[in-house]
């Protein structure tokens, strides 16, 4: 069996584990990171993509509306290309407790997000297929940040500042335990089978709502994450261009979030006992729809593109009892083993949200150096991100300034999100990867109005003349890449999403009739 | 508002099903019109006439298959329509094609049995009836393959298709021809027309034929001509000295239009009037007959007074029907009762891609004369009739083109037209 040694192991490719691989590597620690699948496939590529101001939390949680204020400020300097400044508003709606706006406003000060009161009538020029019955509304440092583009960010500079090995699509199988010490993890490829042993002096458990299981197999017990799962539904247009909070406790179907061509619609929040867990409950995308009306009146008439599920990592105390998630603490939680259970080497850090991803990859990595004895300081907070070191903002219209620069040079193999055939064929050469859900999310390949319909024959030719994979390997891809499409597509088809959903068929099913391919 | 203009007969939507009626009643010497909002499943499709291709395994012959098919579904087309029925329709088709503006271009083939002809990713498809500039890729044996792509177009992958081929148990390979064009880019539709021309013609046979080897045949993209795609066919057998086939793209297609074109010529030569970039808005009525279409037209309302009308509208995917955010469906024209929805709080669709998928099957309900339910002068043909799954069974085609003929014939013996006589 292969076998490697490093300093510091990360379990769990989401942004908190690729964030401490990027702290880490930073303070000049050797790092191997690895996740089940790809990365950021799990809950931090299954948000709304809201990079928080904090007023979400002003009222409820003032600590974590603090921290993500700061956190908000620092990302915007060191990740800037993965956000787009939206800004965001909290706006009175009719269905919504006109007392709240005051708490609001209160909570604001108190806690340090940026607030300013203006005039409904002038958000309602600014966004006009607002409810036009607002009666207050607050402009707060919302934005939106593409997770995809952050967590491979993170983990490019890991492997470029300290040659950090990155391994998606490697499970930790077992977590090595030598009496009080984790001293590694064994790794398999969930690809070929193979399997890799890494020893590690310090073991990190980043897997989030996973992070029980992957405690259990250490051999430390009580580490209970309580999943709480909520649903997402992508609109096909950026029914606003600033994120939009209903100004209210938080609850379900509370915020709407322009992100990239599209908007987000979120979130609904009901307890789980299987992270794993991806049920769409036909209520649950009701009750959205509903909200999204509340917020946008004529919502039910627009195109829904895609939905998913989410779930949220919540720490919980197994001493108190806990009727609903959302009462769980949003803050994170980090586990140093060593204090807490008197077993080196392994730490565990769950909870939180992606906005404060830095800040638990600092804190963990302070662990990781108390363990190790090393005085190593954090500098993440200033250090850009690779991408980002003009330290300008991601903008609405890039792909295409760049496409119509280049019109006569190259082929568009995904029209709906412009993505053209070198670039497609860099990232497969570089990714090595033959799943074609990776580029979705890398490229976002397939996820514009069409879902995939004319694209994903194009891209299977390709991957399949360049990548020297068999026809048995490229038909896979592709039926896989139909069928995770449709499990996105399937409980929110209505109107022009399921008549486009028909013509893909018709595509697929009947023009090349994949469903037919000798297997 | 303009004045009405009257009609025997009103055809709305200019598919497969709505050319076909339109074209044999204006045949028959009715005053036809055919309202469409474009052009429909003609350029999305193959361009073959797919009979019946799965039941659920690939069938070989529909002529045989076809008795147990109907047997077991009575709430299928072909139950309502006939076998019969399909045989006279293939018949009629075939000779619109012969006598179409396309000279010497024809489709081969009949219920006896299927094609099965490579898709642009290599499966084998079933299909009853097919341009003869497709039937020498039936696969099943024969010589060996030599499945051709060029760069530009984005919608045909020769290695990809050729690697599934082979896997068939029919050499096969995948080569790609540099063609010059001032552009990354260029459509099935784009190419066709280049194919139109000889000169364009010779320099590709002539930058292809030096990688051809031994007894190959050669799969090219369907995109051999749209003007005169026979005579691209022939030159280009002719120059490469062995048997040349097309490859179905994905849209545009271009068999698709030929058919199109075909069949509107047709229309035209009976007499017939199309009028594209129109979208019904509403009806007239007396009682359940409708009297008069209200459409728009550029923006301006006109009427379209007919004493029947064919609806042709096709299913979810041509928006013949609708289904709401209020999880109802609608017939978008003129809100015909449904039948095969299912009922609320059951499964509208599964999990599974491949998986049953019960909304597939919606459709309007209809008599067994193809009058729609609860009027007495609508007939439906074509995908929105109910109980299909086309493209499943492979069915498509011969349900359009069969219930369009066979409308043909009930609307022209229908009491709204022998009145009028």
């Amino acid at each position: 069996m292969a076998a490697l040694s490093t300093d510091v192991l990360v379990v769990g490719g989401g942004a908190t584990g690729a964030g401490v691989a990027w702290d880490a590597a930073l303070r000049g620690l050797q790092v191997v990171l690895a996740d089940r699948a790809d990365l950021c496939e799990g809950t931090s590529g299954r948000f709304h993509g809201l990079l928080h101001s904090g007023g979400r939390y002003v009222v409820k949680d003032p600590r974590a509306a603090e921290e993500c204020i700061a956190e908000n400020r620092i990302l915007r300097e060191v990740a800037a290309d993965c956000i787009e400044d939206t800004g965001g508003l909290f706006v009175t709606t009719p269905s919504d407790d006109p007392a709240y706006a005051d708490r609001f406003a209160e909570g604001c000060r108190a806690t340090g997000v940026d607030c300013e009161e203006v005039e409904p009538a002038e958000v309602l020029r600014e966004e006009p297929r607002l409810h036009p019955g607002i009666s207050r509304a607050f402009r707060v440092p919302d934005a939106n940040i593409d997770a995809w583009k952050t967590v491979w960010a993170l983990a490019r500079g890991a492997n470029e500042r300290s040659g950090a090995r990155i391994l998606p699509y490697h499970a930790a199988v077992d977590i090595h335990r030598r009496g009080d010490r984790v001293t590694g993890a064994r790794l398999r490829d969930v690809r070929t089978g193979e399997e890799l042993d890494v020893e590690a002096r310090v073991t990190v458990n980043a897997t989030g709502a996973w992070a029980g299981k992957v405690a259990d197999m250490a051999g430390l017990e009580g580490v209970q994450v309580l999943p709480g799962r909520g649903i997402m539904i992508a609109m096909n247009h950026r029914l606003v261009d600033t994120v939009v909070n209903r100004c209210q406790m938080p609850t379900d179907g509370d915020i709407l979030v322009p992100i990239r061509t599209v908007s987000v619609m979120g979130t609904t929040d009901v307890h789980t006992d299987d992270p794993d867990d991806q049920t769409v409950a036909q209520e649950e995308v009701d009750a959205m729809l509903e909200d999204g009306e509340k917020l946008v009146p004529g919502f039910r008439q627009a195109r829904a593109l895609r939905v998913w599920t989410g779930v949220r990592p919540l720490f919980q105390d197994a001493k108190e009892d806990v009727a609903s998630t959302r009462d769980v603490t949003r803050a994170h939680t980090l586990l140093d083993h060593a204090e807490r259970d008197g077993v080196g080497g392994f730490v565990t850090i769950t909870g939180g949200k992606l906005t404060t991803f830095r800040l638990m990859a600092e804190e963990t990595v302070d662990a990781v150096c108390r363990q190790l004895g090393e005085n190593r300081p954090c500098t993440t907070a200033t250090e850009r991100l690779p991408g980002s070191e003009a330290g300008e903002h991601y903008q609405l219209g890039e792909r295409l300034a760049r496409r119509e620069d280049r019109l006569r040079d190259d082929q568009l193999v995904c029209e709906c999100e412009l993505i053209t055939r070198n670039k497609l064929e860099e990232s497969m050469r570089r990714r090595g990867t033959d799943n074609l859900d990776d580029f979705r999310r890398a490229l976002r390949l397939g996820m514009g109005p069409c879902q995939g319909g004319f694209c994903m024959y194009r891209a299977t030719g390709i991957m399949h003349s360049i990548d020297g994979l068999t026809a048995e390997q490229a038909n896979d891809a592709l039926l896989h890449f139909l069928q995770e499409r449709w499990k996105g597509v399937w409980p929110i088809l209505y109107g022009d999403q399921l008549r486009q959903a028909r013509l893909d068929d018709w595509i697929f099913q009947g023009v090349l009739d994949v469903g037919h391919l000798e297997r | 508002m303009r004045p009405s203009l009257g009609y025997d007969v009103a055809v709305v939507g200019a598919g497969v099903a709505g050319l076909t009626a339109a074209t044999r009643m204006a045949e028959s010497g009715a005053r036809v019109v055919v309202l469409a909002k474009g052009v429909g499943s003609t350029h999305l499709a193959a361009g073959t006439v797919d009979v019946l291709g799965y039941d659920p395994d690939r069938v070989s012959s529909p002529a045989r298959s076809l008795p147990a098919f109907v047997a077991a579904r009575p709430d299928h087309p072909y139950s309502l329509l006939g076998v019969d029925a399909i045989t006279l329709a293939l018949d009629w088709f075939a000779e619109r094609i012969e006598r179409g503006p396309q000279p010497g271009y024809r489709y081969v083939g009949d219920l006896e049995r299927n094609y099965l002809l490579p898709t642009a990713v290599g499966a084998a498809r079933p299909s009853a009836l097919v341009p003869e500039t497709m039937a020498e890729g039936a696969l099943g044996g024969g010589r060996p393959i030599c499945v051709v792509g060029v760069r530009v177009l984005r919608e045909f992958h020769p290695t990809l298709c050729a690697a599934n081929i082979a896997r068939m148990g029919v050499a096969a390979r995948g080569v790609e021809v540099k063609i010059d064009v001032d552009r990354p880019e260029l459509n099935a539709l784009g190419l066709a027309r280049r194919f139109d021309d000889p000169v364009f013609r010779r320099d590709f046979a002539a930058r292809l034929a030096p990688s051809l080897e031994g007894d190959e045949r050669v799969g090219l993209p369907a995109v051999l001509g749209l003007r005169d795609p026979h005579a691209a066919w022939s030159d280009l057998q002719d120059r490469l000295g062995r048997p040349v086939f097309e490859i179905p793209t994905p849209p545009p297609s271009v068999p698709g239009m030929r058919l199109f074109d075909a069949l509107r010529a047709a229309l035209r030569a009976a007499g017939g009037r199309l009028v594209m970039g129109t979208r019904v808005m509403g009806a007239e009525r007396e009682g359940a007959r409708v009297t008069a279409l209200r459409v728009d037209t550029a923006g301006r309302e006109t009427t379209f007074g007919a004493r029947c009308v064919v609806l042709a509208t096709g299913g979810f995917a041509s928006g013949g029907l609708a289904l709401g955010s209020d999880w109802v469906v609608r017939e978008t024209v003129l809100g015909l009762p449904l039948r095969g929805v299912p009922t609320a709080g059951s499964p509208r669709f599964g999990a599974e891609y491949f998986g049953e998928q019960p909304m597939a099957r919606a459709g309007v309900a209809v008599e067994p004369s193809q009058r729609a339910e609860q009027t007495e002068n609508v007939f439906v043909a074509g995908a929105a009739l109910p109980g299909a799954e086309p493209w499943r069974e492979g069915s498509g085609e011969g349900i359009s083109l069969t219930s369009g003929h066979r409308a043909a014939e009930l609307v022209l013996a229908s009491d709204g037209l022998a009145a009028a006589a």
